[in-house]
């Protein structure tokens, strides 16, 4: 396990920025093209937008990174809090006839882990303008974190998958 | 001539040194093995036959039987037809003549080979019989002494002394016995004349077409040909490997073959049949590929030293789903070379599988052959170039061959399917990709233009033999003897047998009455095959059968010569 | 210029095929933690050749745009040792799953093995034959009983792939969980860069006939023994029993000579042919 609390440059922590946002886009839209395949067209939409959410994200860290020269960090030595990044979420937290209630709770622990990352280099870098500016993300992520907890609030709060009344296919 | 023994007699070193000296005199010749189940000490036969001509076909019977022994030679008895006019050497310390060969009325004439051979030094009774029919034959002693000195130079100066005085006492021996058989010889010179087996002619063949990987795992009789490859493979920047079974052997010349080296693999039947569901990789993902399946008895283990066609429908039917690929067969030894040169370049023009098929005949029988003209066919697959656009690996086109991207070349990646695809290779189960893909993968294979190898024909009339294989030797002798007696048949001998070319095999059919087919199968394979393809002629018989006993020429001309009306 | 969009990104490696994988499959984690690793490799799509066989897991080649062949049920090793004997400029990538790889292909994974070809194997083993409707697989415990076909069990020892590897000759034997991508994928760059043969049995689960292996993201943890990785065949050997089958990690790594071809070219077919002269 490695420690957000020692990310110390600014373009070390843009470059985690960037990644962690890099990586919630794909993984939404893996995600999303999965649930279309298995026609869950709900949640593919759910799960599109917050990709469309990420990539904006994702622009505005290019835009902050414009002239510096970032790191290029290989997958394993990211100072996440764990070894994965922060909003790619769980494979074992989807299931194809997930509920969009369920997606939105998938998608608000990926806020969570995001902020608590964010909060804990906020907190902890030895660089006052990394916690200054981890200080920004970590506000912008609650927001998130505040907006999906509406958005389930409002949501019909089913979260008990339906049975599949066809068995499973056998394909090769 | 037939020599026969047990024990380490050393009949197979005989017979292959007379083949050799007799070639060096100026002599054709066939030299066919026929063995025992066992690993060592088992008793086998030598059969030889010269002409002053290639000979494809080891005669109807034999002159001269040498016999050191005869244990168990009940086994090849029925394999060694004698005539009242035909001599018997055999030592009396082998043991009684057998009641079969006194029958024959032969001339039996018993000679102290081991006992004469245990006076000289080093002394081996197969070089006493090698002196005897030196003196029997006319074949120069000299020539003789030469040949066995060369093979045995590893062995030191002793043995080599005992070898050559053994010729000279057997060829003194041999003066005596009134005996002469003199070595057709034949006029040209011999500079241009190759002693092969149809096992290393396949071998050869694969060579010249371009064949730089082999995998295959070790079965009778065709580890010669594996054992042949693998040095002259690695000597030539190729590479052979003996793989854990037959499953990965196909599968690993399918992925040298996907990776852009013509390759192939040598089996037997019961490799052939673990092999059929890599062969449908091959024609469904069209990876080239050539499968040479030396066929022997079967089914199951069968009877692994001896020959049969029997392979035949496995070749044509044994895979499953519609899996249209090319089956050839060569018609002779030498033709095993052009043959299995041929089946590279059909694999690699038709980016499908081949299989040919040889037989233990063919394949473990030496013969004196004139070098095989070199082919004018350049040999090349169709490939993708770089960074073309849109690069479709299955890609539909008239000819039905689509350029096949090899590994390492930019921008035009793909992935290979077994399953069907669509023309980018994407798997698919709609109707119409599965349609188009099978029309593909057919249409190259019956629109390709075979020209004249298809069959070898030779001569007309209004009768016709259609055979295949290791049969067309036997057939292109009765042709010639009926022939002599005013009855003149064609021969059609099928190289190709899959696809068939109808239009020419009806063609060549063209004013025949009656057909005579001829097979070693039991059960007619290749008669319902060609009934099941062509309308051929009312009068069209069949003459079939199984080994391991050789089909006769005395039998076919026997047939031709019944009225078959 | 953009400091970040002209950086090789494992997006690069993949392709536009959608994968029928059903969401939440594990497989989905090996596909991102291979192109992660291709994209830190650097490696150009066309030097690499990625071969399996059929499966579920076994669907992964066309998921990416390196050169591919999806083959036939469990041969996928051979397919590999062919490409890379004839082809070994390639970096060959060969993956599957449980059932093809130990059960139908297992000959070949022996023998892989042994002939330590330049290759990387991953498996992805969810203790179930996924794609024909979960029946048990060669590592599934001897009494699950949720497959019809043996509904009172195997009553067989599973397969233990990584001390079979041991014993069979691999010299690279790891373990990995498919939800951890990127320490997969920091694994799968020491696999391919290991001469000689990896192999990593990735834990995948099958959340459609094994749901119970969603429980696997918290069982699995790395090995707790410092001793690991050993190029000692007696300590791997002693590790690997001593598990559960859950910890992951690099086992073993052991550097022996890897298989060669010969790059002779001394002869020409017309000395070949010379032979064959009287
Ligand atoms: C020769 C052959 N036998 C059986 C099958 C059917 N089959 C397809 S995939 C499969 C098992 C797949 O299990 P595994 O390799 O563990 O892959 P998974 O789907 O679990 O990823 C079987 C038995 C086949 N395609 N070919
Ligand atoms: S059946 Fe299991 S292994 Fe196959 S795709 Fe679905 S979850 Fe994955
Ligand atoms: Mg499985």
């Amino acid at each position: 396990m490695t420690n957000p609390q020692e990310i110390a440059t600014k373009a070390e922590f843009l470059a985690h920025a960037f990644a962690l946002e890099q990586e919630s886009v794909d993984r939404y839209e893996e995600l999303a093209d999965a649930m279309d395949t298995h026609n869950n067209l709900e949640v593919a939409g759910l799960f599109r937008k917050m990709a469309e959410f990420g990539r904006k994200h994702a622009v505005e860290v290019e835009r902050l990174a414009a002239g510096s020269d970032l790191p290029t960090l290989e997958p394993w030595d990211f100072k996440w809090a764990d070894d994965e990044g922060p909003e790619t979420g769980d494979y074992a937290d989807i299931d194809y006839m997930m509920t969009p209630v369920q997606a939105l709770q998938f998608a608000l622990a990926n806020e969570k882990r995001s902020r608590d990352f964010y909060g804990l280099v906020a907190s902890h870098s030895p660089n006052q303008t990394v916690r200054e500016l981890a200080g920004e993300f970590t506000q912008e992520e609650a927001e998130h974190v505040t907006l999906l907890e509406r958005w389930i609030a409002r949501h019909d709060s089913d979260t008990t998958i339906a049975d599949d009344l066809d068995p499973p296919n056998i394909v090769d | 001539m037939a020599l026969i023994g047990s024990g380490g007699a050393g009949v197979v070193t005989v017979g292959n040194l007379l083949l050799e000296a007799a070639a060096v005199d100026g002599s054709y010749g066939l030299m066919r093995r026929s063995a025992g189940p066992q690993i060592r000490g088992g008793e086998s036969a030598a059969l030889l036959r010269f002409a002053d001509t290639p000979v494809e076909y080891a005669g109807d019977y034999y002159q001269l039987l040498i016999a050191f022994d005869w244990r168990h030679a009940e086994r090849f008895i029925d394999e060694i037809r004698l005539a009242a006019s035909s001599c018997v050497l055999h030592d009396p310390a082998g043991g009684d003549v057998p009641e079969p060969i006194v029958h024959t009325g032969a001339r039996l004439i018993p000679i102290e080979m081991q006992t004469q051979a245990r006076e000289i030094e080093c002394g081996r009774a197969n070089m006493i019989a090698l002196g005897l029919v030196s003196s029997i034959t006319g074949l120069k002693l000299e020539t003789i002494s030469s040949t066995v000195s060369r093979s045995l130079s590893a062995k030191g100066e002793n043995v080599i002394a005992g070898a050559c005085a053994c010729l000279e006492r057997g060829a003194n021996m041999g003066q005596s016995l009134g005996i002469e058989l003199p070595l057709p010889i034949a006029h040209v010179g011999t500079e241009d004349r190759w002693t092969i087996t149809g096992n290393q002619a396949c071998g050869l063949g694969a060579l010249k077409g371009g064949v730089r990987f082999v995998a295959g795992y070790p079965i009778t009789p065709a580890s010669e040909m594996l054992e042949w490859l693998a040095p002259r493979l690695a000597k030539m920047g190729g590479c052979l490997i003996q793989a854990e079974d037959e499953l990965a052997s196909v599968n690993m010349i399918l992925g040298a073959s996907y990776g852009g080296v013509p390759a192939m693999t040598v089996t037997s039947g019961p490799g052939l049949a673990l092999m059929t569901e890599g062969i449908g990789l091959a024609v469904a993902s069209e990876t080239p590929i050539v499968v040479i399946d030396v066929m022997r008895g079967g089914p199951s283990t069968g009877i692994p030293t001896k020959s049969e066609q029997t392979d035949l429908n496995i070749a044509l039917y044994g895979m499953h789903g519609e899996a249209p690929h090319v089956v050839v067969a060569p018609v002779s030894i030498p033709d095993s070379v052009f043959t299995t040169q041929w089946a590279v370049h059909l694999a690699e023009s038709l980016q499908t599988a081949v299989i040919v098929l040889s037989d233990q005949q063919l394949a473990q029988s030496r013969m004196v052959v004139n070098r095989p003209p070199d082919i004018g066919f350049v040999t090349r697959r169709v490939t993708a170039q770089a960074g073309v656009e849109n690069y479709r690996r299955y890609a539909l086109r008239a000819d039905g061959v689509s350029a096949m991207a090899i590994p390492g070349t930019i921008g035009v990646n793909y992935t290979a399917d077994g399953l069907e695809h669509d023309e980018r290779g994407t798997p698919s189960t709609g109707s119409h990709d599965h349609l188009r893909q099978l029309n593909k993968r057919a249409t190259k294979l019956t629109g390709f233009d075979y020209g004249d190898h298809w069959a070898d024909i030779e001569g007309d009339g209004t009768i016709a033999v259609v055979t295949w294989g290791s049969c067309t030797g036997a057939v292109k002798e009765a042709i010639r003897r009926v022939g002599e007696q005013g009855v003149p048949v064609r021969l059609i001998a099928l190289r190709l047998l899959a696809p068939l070319c109808k239009q020419q095999l009806n063609q060549a059919l063209e004013g025949v009455e009656r057909v005579l087919v001829v097979e070693q199968t039991f059960s007619r394979q290749f008669y319902h095959y060609l009934r099941s393809q062509v309308d051929l002629p009312k009068f069209t018989e069949s003459l079939a059968r199984p080994g391991p006993l050789p089909l006769a020429a005395s039998e076919i001309s026997a047939m031709l010569l019944v009225d078959g009306a | 210029m953009n400091p970040l969009s002209d950086k090789i990104e494992p997006k690069d490696y993949k392709s536009d095929v959608k994968p029928v994988w059903c969401p939440g499959c594990g497989d989905f984690g090996v596909l991102n933690a291979i192109t992660k690793a291709l994209a830190s490799l650097r490696l150009a799509p066309e030097q690499v050749a990625l071969i399996s066989g059929i499966g579920c897991s076994s669907r992964v080649p066309a998921y990416t745009n390196v050169y591919g062949f999806h083959g036939i049920h469990g041969r996928a090793l051979a397919l590999g040792a062919g490409l890379k004997a004839a082809r070994p400029d390639l970096h060959i990538v060969v993956a599957g799953g449980d059932g093809d790889g130990f059960s139908i292909g297992g000959n070949h994974f022996l023998h892989a093995c042994r002939r330590n070809m330049d290759m990387t194997y991953i498996v992805m083993d969810n203790e179930v034959y996924g794609m024909t409707k979960g029946q048990a697989s060669p590592t599934t415990a001897p009494d699950w009983t949720e497959s019809e076909l043996t509904p009172s069990g195997t009553h067989a020892r599973p397969f233990q792939p990584a001390a079979i590897a041991l014993a069979a000759g691999a010299t690279f034997i790891a373990r990995a969980f498919s939800g951890k991508p990127n320490t997969l994928a920091q694994m799968v760059v020491l696999a391919m860069q290991h001469p000689g043969f990896a192999f990593i049995q990735v834990l995948s689960p099958c959340p459609t006939f094994r749901p119970e292996q969603k429980e696997w993201k918290n069982i699995v943890r790395p090995f707790a023994v410092d001793a690991l990785p050993t190029s000692d065949p007696a300590l791997a050997a002693l590790h690997c029993q001593r598990d559960d089958g859950m910890s992951t990690g690099v086992i073993y790594v052991e550097a022996r000579p890897v298989w060669k071809r010969s790059d002779m070219q001394e002869i020409a077919i017309d000395d070949i042919e010379q032979e064959f002269r009287i």
